[in-house]
């Protein structure tokens, strides 16, 4: 017989409570960004607000350019790099790791300072610079999500499979890893392109206007609608990854296999 | 049937080495591979069988030695522009791929025309008899289809030599039986050369037109495969190839020995034995034969276990002073034998192999 275990109460009652935790404080803010003036009734009012509000079209444009920028960028770099380092450079790992892990460790002041510094001239000067420090913050979560994809897949058969058709480096990445690590991928999207359009710190450090920062300023004019701001940035930020997760996926359902 | 449009190559490895700090993967192979030809290496895993199939396809670099391809020197040729068609053990088909694009994926990297590509590919499928699979994604199919579809994915690019590293391992008995017919029937029929890796003697002696047995990076020998299991060269190929039982023996004069009650003679070798010298005979199983228990040169023993392999049965006989002796008796014959029985055998070949304890 079975023994009662208290596994699968705990489970629930965690899973209630963390769904509470994060549903109520959402729930209470989307329904004070819909108060209307003073308060009272329901309306619109906090969201045309906040449209017609002086730089906030170009700030989200710039959030999201820059967004998508990083999210590519990250890509570019990082698929190779996890390629060539579960493929040949085991040895290089542990190194990596720990290079990777430095962006949770470093305050991000020193790091907003240290790498601007750093930076060549040219990006110094422009809001551009802001990629490549997304980038970096986002390493840790990318560096992880890519690495396990990798794991899970056969990367040396099908590399050396491809390889033996005639197939180049670049083609193998693009027409045979890609598509295999795709759930990393996306997963590496996701994160880079949520980090890049909330991050207000190094953004605001070397004062450069993006979304978030337009948001700190603008909130302290409107209470509620700076509560309008949040679910419409936390709304806006759910729908565009949703669209990139329910992307259709290039593969067949499972059927019975006939010999 | 389409044949494969490139003339058959000559392979030829001449003093392979390849070595991992001081472990001599490859120590020195020397092979050629005759155009059209399907020789088989055939060895213990960590015999340097797979690391050579891997230094021709261009997946590991050689320490040393030359490899040549109609006498041209393809040492430091990369993987891609080799020209050689590989099929793994794992299938490794393009999971994001349909049967279709599997095939034609070598074909696209080659940058043929589509309409050409579109020809290949229908023939491959019709090939290995995966036309109704041509949309079918890998998942979709058994173990025996995928290793079809690899198969016809290697030899879509029309190869100048096919290279087959353990295909069948992963397969079930029934399916492995199938796809090894498949292999020497299409291989035959375009005529390719093929080098095919395997740990499994009973494979490779059936598809191959010569078999090489390795052992610690070098061949041991490399023959036909009835010459390999009835005149092996050394004793480690006649104790791998094929069932044996290592007898102790005793010299009783230049190339004459006594074992278990009888008197046989050594065949010729390099190693020369002293007179009373004590050594081990290599005797296959149906080199003895059941005898009545009056014959004088007869050895008596006990039945100790029966295996039934269908037409013969395995019998082990426990010997005094010697380790189990394997027979091989017709089954029909061995219904009559119990575990426990008393019977008596003697070696029915003239000569045997004699190692040194």
């Amino acid at each position: 017989m079975k023994r009662f275990t208290l596994k699968w109460p705990l489970v629930i009652s965690s899973s209630v409570l963390a769904l509470l935790i994060f549903v109520v404080p959402l729930y209470g803010a989307a329904v004070y960004s819909f108060k209307g003036n003073g308060g009272k009734g329901h309306s619109w009012t906090n969201y045309q607000w906040l449209i017609h509000q002086d730089g906030f079209y170009p700030s989200l444009l710039t959030s999201l350019k820059l967004a998508v920028l990083a999210a590519l960028l990250t890509l570019a770099l990082m698929v190779p790099t996890m390629v060539y380092l579960n493929l040949k450079g085991q040895k290089y790992k542990s190194l990596v790791d720990f290079l990777c892990i430095l962006p949770l460790i470093i305050p991000v002041v020193s790091l907003a300072i240290g790498a601007q510094v750093a930076m060549p001239k040219i990006l110094q000067n422009s809001e551009y610079e802001l990629v490549f420090f997304f980038v970096i913050i986002a390493l840790p979560y990318t560096y992880r999500a890519l690495d396990t994809s990798l794991q899970t897949i056969a990367l040396k058969t099908l590399v050396e499979a491809s390889r033996s058709l005639g197939a180049s480096w670049t083609s193998t990445i693009i027409l045979v890893i890609v598509p295999a690590i795709r759930s990393g991928i996306t997963g590496a999207l996701f994160l880079t392109f949520a980090l890049s359009i909330g991050e207000y710190t190094i953004t605001s450090l070397l004062h450069w206007e993006t979304f978030p920062t337009w948001t700190v300023v603008a909130a302290q004019q409107n209470i509620l609608g700076a509560i309008a701001i949040s679910v419409f940035s936390f709304v806006g930020a759910i729908a565009l990854l949703s669209v990139i997760a329910l992307l259709p996926k290039r593969s067949a359902q499972r059927v019975e296999v006939d010999e | 049937m389409s044949k494969n449009n490139r003339d058959s190559c000559t392979l030829e490895l001449k003093a392979m080495s390849r070595h991992f700090g001081p472990v001599k993967a490859l120590d020195g192979l020397n092979l050629t591979v005759q155009p059209g030809e399907l020789v088989a290496l055939l060895g213990p895993s960590g015999c340097g069988k797979t690391t050579a199939l891997r230094i021709v396809a261009g997946l590991e670099v050689a320490t040393s030695g030359e490899l040549l391809l109609n006498g041209d020197r393809y040492n430091e040729t990369p993987a891609n522009h080799r020209d050689m068609g590989m099929v793994f053990q794992s299938y490794s088909l393009f999971p994001n791929l349909t049967v279709s694009e599997n095939i034609d994926y070598g074909l696209r990297a080659r940058k043929v025309d589509s309409d050409k590509r579109q020809k290949r590919v229908t023939e491959m499928l019709e090939l290995v008899a995966l036309e109704s699979k041509a949309k079918s994604f890998p998942h979709q199919l058994s173990g025996g289809q995928q290793q079809r579809v690899a198969l016809a994915r290697a030899l879509a690019i029309q190869p100048r030599v096919l290279l087959l590293d353990e295909p069948l391992s992963a397969l079930d008995a029934q399916v492995r039986g199938q796809i090894r017919e498949e292999i020497r029937r299409i291989q035959l029929d375009l005529g390719i050369t093929t080098l095919f890796v395997t740990h499994d003697q009973e494979e490779a002696m059936a598809i191959s037109d010569r078999v090489g047995v390795m052992s610690h990076g070098r061949l041991e020998q490399i023959d036909k495969p009835i010459v390999l299991y009835n005149s092996p060269a050394t004793s480690f190929v006649a104790t791998f190839v094929g069932l044996a039982n290592r007898i102790p023996a005793e010299i009783t004069a230049k190339g004459k020995a006594r074992v278990l009650n009888q008197k046989v003679n050594i065949l010729d070798s390099a190693e020369s034995f002293e007179e009373g010298s004590q050594v081990n005979v290599i005797i296959r199983p149906e080199s003895l034969e059941l005898v009545s228990e009056s014959d004088d040169e007869a050895t008596r023993g006990i039945v100790a276990l029966k295996s039934f392999l269908g037409p013969m049965t395995k019998v082990g006989i426990a010997v005094e002073g010697a380790p189990l002796i394997h027979l091989n008796i017709s089954s029909r014959e061995v219904r009559k034998l119990e575990i426990g029985d008393r019977i008596a055998f003697k070696i029915s070949s003239d000569e045997v192999m004699a190692e040194r304890v």
